[in-house]
């Protein structure tokens, strides 16, 4: 037997950059996080080659997840093409093999950063979202070690109030993106700061959705048909963003969460802000044949 | 309208990346070896933050990031993470390092001697434009004194613990595997002692000085006197599988101790961190100094001063802000509209 036998041949890196122990903490941590949904759950988040607040948790995640049989897409404020997504995608397909795709149908690993694509997601598929600040009490409490405490003991009165005095002064809740969500009935989370409009996506969802943020070191999820639950009021409803009437000015996709373009005349035009569903629409509409799938809203309403 | 795709953005960030690249030029080890040996101090500052020792590779992040210190320590960071830990090596005791500069303010004289060793404390600070001009700087030939310096010195702590002044920090008996490593797991609150030390000694200078100062001017409690404050090279004492001990190397290490009246004994504060940093060191000493008993939230706290002094994390923080942020800024204008749409009741009064 000569050393050689024993060792694997030298590589400039692991498979998926990550190395196992790396990979290994981030499983232990994933697998607490779904047997406690919502809960964020402290890891050692290891430095990528991409700077921190750039979906280093999001990537750590989808690089411990990615295997050569998983088709990967990416996303970054609903696009795909959007520079970071770009940036990212090429990174996990180079250190990992695994083919990339646009197409929210045909992805098995989705990582967003602060979109969930317009199109249903299925059990089989597994959704990622980058997260800048995992703590949903941190306007309340930037105390991590404090805010981690309340978390134990429940104590969110002090969200309660605030979202109170908004409503007081401002006539309804000012929270944009966001919004904070109680999950499974116990622990208050940030959705991370997808809009309004996203969070009934997560309601029980089928898919699993990992929440992760690198620079701040902390993994949370929601497990399939979890309950996630904006925090409202009995008598003041949760609303989402009042995009169902608005037209894609590109695709004619109507009834879901657009971008505003300003115009030079002072007016707005709108585009579709999930960019392959928008892709998928104008094909459709000229002509091709291809799969859409079912979308979460319909007509611009969610379905209860 | 036909469908147009709009995939410039691969093709972009390729080509900015380029752009930067292009402008700095070709890098080849003799560049490297340049900055290594022009910027020792440099090169030190980032192994520090990078928290990894290793002059060539400093060297090399620095010229390949065009000195772009967050970037350079960044890549530092990313490289460090991947490699495996062969082993742990031995504690590093005071008296054992190899002294090449060694001050106390807090006495005149201090057993070991005070060793003013390198430093520009007391040159004046002239620019030696000469040197553009065509006349090299060729500095003049150091005379050594005729009585070397010894190379080993004890803690000035050890002497005030002996006559009552100070209480030590218990011995940290945690050896190899079993030391805290902040690399390896999350840094929660309070945080282990080790994790405090680890991540002062990676913290970015700048940062650490900004707070440490704060702390100075009035912030802080406890106004520091600078106890001893040492530059030294540290021998690397690891073991091999067979059992035999021996030197890896040396390293050189800064570390710095601060006290301040505490009742009727001294505080003590302590930062050590690898290459040579006074001001990281004396600042984060005093840091450290004055996080016992520190209100929440203040800078002198240490959850505060621990999470603000990450440059790795504080700087990609910083420039994540010029990612598209549109979707959240959407939502917020929609929320707003909404509220300006509305009047709002004034309260009875």
């Amino acid at each position: 037997m000569s050393l050689a036998n024993l060792t694997k041949p030298w590589a400039p890196m692991s498979y998926g950059f990550l190395d196992a122990s790396a990979k290994r903490e981030l499983r232990r941590k994933m697998i607490k996080s779904v047997c406690v949904p919502g809960c964020q759950m402290p890891y050692a988040s290891r430095e990528v080659p991409m700077a921190r607040g750039w979906g280093t948790g999001g990537l750590q995640v989808s690089l411990t997840l990615i295997n050569p049989q998983i088709t990967v897409k990416v996303i970054d404020q609903g696009a795909d093409d959007s520079v970071n997504a770009a940036s990212i995608r090429r990174f996990l397909a180079r250190v990992s093999g695994a083919p990339t795709t646009l197409d929210t149908l045909k992805a098995d690993l989705i990582q967003s950063r602060h979109r969930i694509p317009e199109e249903v997601l299925r059990e089989d598929q597994v959704l990622v979202l980058q997260v800048p600040n995992p703590e949903p009490l941190r306007s309340v409490q930037p105390n991590m070690s404090i805010a981690r405490q309340m978390h134990g003991d429940a104590d969110y009165g002090r969200m309660w109030l605030q979202l109170y005095e908004q409503i007081v002064r401002s006539g309804r809740v000012m929270q944009g993106a966001s919004y904070p969500s109680m999950v499974n009935g116990r622990h208050v989370m940030t959705p991370s700061p997808i809009p309004r409009w996203d969070v009934p996506k997560l309601h029980m969802a089928k898919h699993l959705t990992i929440l992760s943020a690198g620079r701040e070191k902390r993994i949370f999820a929601v497990p399939p048909f979890t309950r996630v639950e904006p925090l409202v009021f009995d008598d003041v409803p949760y609303r989402v963003e009042d995009h169902a009437g608005l037209t894609c000015s590109r695709s004619g996709a109507k009834g879901f969460f657009m971008n505003e373009i300003p115009q030079s005349d002072g007016t707005s035009t709108y585009e579709v802000s999930d960019s392959e569903y928008g892709v998928k629409s104008i094909r459709q509409r000229d002509g091709e044949t291809l799969t859409m799938g079912e979308t979460w809203y319909k007509d611009g309403e969610m379905p209860q | 309208m036909a469908y147009v795709a709009t995939r410039g953005g691969e093709r972009a960030i390729e080509q900015s990346e380029r752009l930067f690249r292009e402008a700095m030029g070709k890098i080849d080890a003799a560049r490297v070896s340049e900055v290594k040996a022009a910027l020792p101090y440099l090169v030190d500052r980032v192994m520090g933050e990078a928290s990894l020792y290793d002059e060539d590779l400093a060297a090399l992040a620095l010229t390949q990031t065009g000195g772009e210190l967050y970037e350079a320590v960044l890549v530092l960071r990313a490289w460090r993470t991947t490699q495996p830990r062969l082993c742990v090596a031995a504690a590093v005791e005071q008296d054992s390092l190899f002294t090449h500069r060694r001050i106390s303010a807090a006495f005149k004289d201090i057993p070991g001697g005070q060793v003013l060793g390198p430093t520009l404390d007391y040159s004046h600070r002239v620019l030696a434009t000469d040197v553009l001009g065509g006349t090299p700087f060729d500095p003049p030939r150091v005379e050594p004194a005729a009585n070397p310096a010894p190379a080993h010195q004890p803690s000035v702590s050890a002497w005030q613990a002996a006559n009552d002044l100070v209480d030590l920090p218990a011995t940290d008996g945690a050896a190899g595997e079993a030391i805290p490593d902040l690399t390896r797991e999350p840094l929660l609150f309070p945080a282990k002692r080790a994790h405090t030390l680890q991540s002062l000694a990676r913290a970015e200078t700048g940062g650490v000085l900004a707070l440490g100062y704060a702390a100075m001017r009035g912030y802080g409690q406890a106004h520091p006197t600078v106890n001893e404050l040492r530059l030294a090279e540290a021998e690397v004492m690891v073991k091999h599988p067979n059992g035999t001990e021996f030197s890896a190397g040396r390293v050189k290490v800064s570390q710095a101790e601060v006290v301040s009246k505490t009742g009727d004994k001294l505080g003590l504060g302590f930062a050590a961190t690898f290459g040579w940093n006074e001001v990281k060191c004396i600042s984060a000493a005093t840091l450290d100094l004055n996080s016992k008993g520190a209100p929440k939230g203040s800078p002198t706290e240490e959850e505060f001063f621990l999470y603000h002094t990450e440059g790795v994390e504080a700087s990609g923080f910083c420039i994540h802000f010029k990612l598209p942020h549109y979707v959240t800024f959407q939502s917020s204008l929609d929320a707003m509209r909404d509220a300006k749409a509305k009047p709002v009741k004034e309260p009875a009064e």
